[in-house]
């Protein structure tokens, strides 16, 4: 591990301490992180150490979920969620997805994975990032955040016999109705806050923001609500230092792992811990590079023959038909040249990621820093006239596929349904 | 979240009159039978949804009034503002001096579009003084001529324009034996049209609440006032404010998503029925008494033997006992004309309500084969008592309820078209007869997807 430096004589005393206080600083920037305690247990695999840790992983991987909402899983439920979501991002130990669903045993496993997430990314920071108090009314412009994480596993409903399709007609119905009422919630959250924005404009006293948000608005009306506020800023601190704090001592945590990964019984073909990426052989790249430009040729050669055999066999000559095959080219640019705009990144606005808050300003007001709403109202527009396309296309084939359907059945009457 | 009203000519005029007159006084009885912060969140509820405040205090109703003539909008205008307690908006109407006589497709292809602009411009204002919009409740009849090809192009303009908008339809059904002699066409013009642009049709027969007036109410010389009444009641009892949830305290902010989300999410089924217990006049009201348990035993009776009312029940009827082979449970429902539900939304008001038992309408042979009971069935209470009665139910039903008649009027308007009578007075303006081929079919669609739900 690239982490070794020279060692420093250390204190015996202050040695047996730094191991306890390093875990004891990752546990608080987690949610529903373990005792020092338990992380010991785990490295010796005592049972009572795993539910713990399946806990702890399960509200690690689910960050979407909103607190105690966990409680709602059963633990066989959670269990199956964090071996999905581990070998979703690629966890290599295949000794994880082996242990029982349970949740009874695996603390050594559980542990192993955890230090896997924490040596990928900054997953205290991230997390922190995540849950951090908010004080402006926020929203998110990308949708990175929805699309990457799949959520929790919705439990399998099995049907047993023959569904109803009046039955199905009838739930699709109600999920129609659920969209609705949704957006209505949506619109009449943000005429609610409009009238906010617009109510306290000049109240704020950072002149750049100019009005206040719920959140400040209810700071003044409720001194109650503005202690809990406190209450939870000083706590996001808390976690801030320890995160600090972990930052600085997590060597002594490293090194320990490596003692776990040696308590583990020596299997084999167990792949190496952590995902190495293999710097390539010095020659190892020419022969691939050989075979791709060969594959190349052999394509282009394969396309021009397709092309003169379509030329030929579509014949024609004189100028309408010259006429015609002009037009037809521009369609297929068209068409290619939209197709490769869908294929681009949702006309994503090139603005970092996450959550931004909501400023009302005057109109004529200087420009300020950020994201203008017109323009992420045009980019949305046109994102949502390119999804109308493809599901015009996709429409389009349904209807060609029923008309199929159709011809091939004599002698049936179609009854479509009422719709303009 | 707020219900923006559209009503349609006489009959939406009238009745939604009668319909906000109900919603008023209900939500400031004081008999509520409940505390005064209750009274007070039930009334501030009552009054998001339905009434607009303006700077003097007197709540302007949120509604939009649309007829090709001046007089009944004219009285209905008067009489609101007369009674000093709410009134409606002075720009809120929309007249013409001229009427349609009865001609659907007048009304459909000619004042329609000649109109647009300016009645969808005031529903528009209308929609602007809603912090949310819950949706739309269009109050039309079916088989008039203003009211109904008006209020099929309204409904479809309203689906264009505001396409994530909840819409139901208030549709008055006319009498059997009524006056107009091509309303009959009307009816299944009306229906195709607004089963294919509106979410959900809740559905009054004129015939139903004629009988309520006669022996429940005991009154002697039935006006349409009368009738009116009755079915604002009606309406008021599905409508006011219930807790959100079992357990919870709150009141329900979005009575429409939630209605149509339990009883009408399935395309072919939007047709649905209104039943009250008790229904009585105001006199009798004082010596009875009520519980939970034999209000609910009528209320479930009216479902399964489809009864309009509390009095005449046939008791015989019976839900089919499961088990028995399928062939045997159709002719079982044929004899006894058990009336078989796709789902049903059971509305309890008064005192006790928690203690009210409702089991009986989870037994799954009152339901289709394809739902079960758990998302069949759902119950809205409160406390609080509504129109001084102690205790009252509604129950709204997606059921065979208005099978027998749908069919009725489809045979008959069939008879018709086939010797053609009266098809001139359509095809004139721009009504063919490929529409009326088409309201068939999508119809006869309808009578055969309920039909089929004894399966």
């Amino acid at each position: 591990m690239g982490r070794r430096r020279r060692r420093r004589r250390v204190d015996p005393a202050d040695a047996a301490r730094a191991l306890p206080e390093a875990i004891a600083a990752l546990s608080q920037t987690l949610p529903a992180g373990p005792s020092p305690e338990t992380f010991r247990r785990a490295k010796f695999d005592r049972p009572e150490a795993a539910p713990a840790f399946w806990r702890l992983l399960f509200c690690v991987l689910s960050p979407q979920l909103p607190d105690g909402a966990s409680a709602s899983f059963s633990p066989e439920a959670q269990v199956r969620s964090v071996k999905l979501a581990l070998r979703t991002q690629g966890y290599p130990r295949r000794a994880l997805a082996q242990l029982p669903d349970d949740g009874s045993q695996g603390g050594r496993e559980l542990l192993l994975a955890l230090a896997w997430l924490l040596a990928r990314e900054p997953l205290p920071e991230r997390l922190l990032a995540q849950n951090r108090v908010q004080l402006g009314d926020e929203m998110h412009v990308c949708e990175c955040e929805a699309l990457a994480s799949p959520g929790p596993p919705a439990p399998s409903v099995e049907a047993d016999g023959c569904v109803d399709i009046r039955h199905l007609q009838w739930l699709m119905g109600k999920l129609r109705f659920r969209w609705r009422n949704l957006m209505a919630s949506q619109q009449e959250q943000c005429a609610l806050l409009g009238k906010i924005h617009s109510y306290t404009r000049g109240c704020h006293s950072d002149r750049s923001l100019g009005h206040l948000s719920v959140t400040e608005t209810e700071l003044l009306r409720d001194p109650e609500g503005g202690r809990q506020l406190l209450r939870r800023l000083q706590r996001e601190n808390a976690r801030l230092q320890a995160a600090l704090e972990w930052r600085r001592r997590e060597l002594v945590f490293w090194q320990w792992m490596d003692t776990v990964l040696d308590a583990c019984p020596p299997e084999a073909s167990q792949p190496t811990f952590l995902p190495r990426i293999p710097t390539p052989a010095a020659g190892a790249l020419e022969p691939l590079v050989r075979e791709l430009q060969a594959l190349q040729g052999e394509l282009r050669e394969a396309v021009e023959a397709r092309r003169a055999a379509w030329e030929a066999g579509v014949g024609g000559r004189g100028p309408e038909w010259s006429a015609a095959r002009t037009a037809l080219r521009e369609a297929v640019g068209q068409d290619l040249a939209a197709l490769r705009r869908a294929c681009e990144r949702g006309g994503s606005l090139a603005q970092p990621h996450g959550p931004r808050r909501l400023v009302r300003t005057e109109a004529g007001a200087p420009r300020g820093p950020g994201l203008r709403a017109p323009e992420v109202i045009e980019a949305l527009r046109s994102r949502e006239a390119r999804l109308e396309v493809v599901l015009r296309r996709l429409q389009g084939q349904c209807r060609q596929e029923l008309a199929r359907l159709v011809g091939a059945l004599p002698g049936l009457v179609w009854i479509l349904p009422p719709g303009r | 979240m707020s219900i923006v009203t559209v009503q349609l000519g006489q009959c939406g005029n009238q009745i939604g009159f009668e319909v906000f007159d109900a919603l008023f006084s209900d939500s400031h009885c004081p008999q509520g039978l409940c505390s005064k912060r209750e009274n007070e969140a039930y009334q501030a509820s009552c009054k998001e949804r339905f009434f607009s405040e303006e700077e003097n205090g007197v709540p302007i109703a949120r509604a939009v009034l649309v007829d090709m003539e001046p007089k009944v909008i004219n009285q209905t205008l008067s009489k609101a503002a007369h009674s000093g307690r709410w009134k409606y908006g002075q720009h809120s109407c929309f007249c013409q001096k001229q009427g349609s006589g009865n001609n659907w497709a007048y009304g459909y292809s000619v004042h329609g579009p000649r109109h647009e602009e300016s009645i969808m411009n005031l529903i528009q204002k209308e929609v602007e003084k809603c912090d949310s919009l819950n949706g739309f409740l269009i109050i039309m009849s079916m088989a008039g001529g203003t009211g109904s090809g008006l209020g099929a192009f309204v409904t479809q303009n309203l689906q264009d324009r505001y396409s994530n908008s909840l819409k139901m339809n208030q549709i008055i059904w006319p009498y059997g034996t009524g006056e107009v002699i091509v309303q009959n066409y009307n009816s299944i013009l009306t229906l195709s049209h607004l089963y294919r642009s509106s979410d959900a049709l809740l559905i009054h027969e004129n015939d139903a609440v004629h009988k309520i007036c006669a022996k429940l109410m005991n009154i002697k010389q039935i006006s349409f006032r009368d009738i009116n009444q009755v079915l604002a009641h009606q309406l008021g009892s599905v409508f006011q404010p219930t807790y959100s949830g079992e357990g919870s305290f709150h009141y329900r902010r979005n009575p429409l998503g939630d209605l149509m989300e339990n009883l009408v999410p399935h395309p072919e089924f939007k047709m649905l029925g209104v039943r009250n217990i008790p229904q009585m006049s105001e006199n009798s009201l004082a010596y009875s008494t009520f519980t939970w348990a034999g209000l609910l035993k009528h209320l479930r009776q009216m479902l399964i033997s489809n009864a309009k009312m509390e009095e005449g029940i046939d008791w015989q009827v019976r839900p089919p006992l499961s088990g028995l082979p399928m062939l045997g449970k159709m002719s079982l429902n044929k004899e006894f004309h058990f009336n078989t539900s796709i789902a049903n939304l059971v509305i309890l008001r008064g005192k006790d309500v928690h203690s009210a038992e409702l089991g009986a309408f989870k037994d799954p042979a009152l339901y289709t084969s394809w739902l079960e009971p758990v998302h069949a069935f759902s119950v809205w209470k409160t406390q609080r008592a509504f129109s001084k009665y102690e205790k009252s139910a509604a129950l709204v039903s997606n059921s065979q309820f208005l099978v027998k008649p749908l069919d009725m009027i489809v045979g008959k308007a069939w008879n018709m078209f086939a010797s053609k009578a009266y098809i001139h007075q359509y095809t004139k303006f721009g009504i063919e007869e490929e529409d009326f081929l088409d309201s068939f079919t999508l119809l006869e669609q309808v009578i055969a997807s309920y039909c089929n739900l004894g399966f």
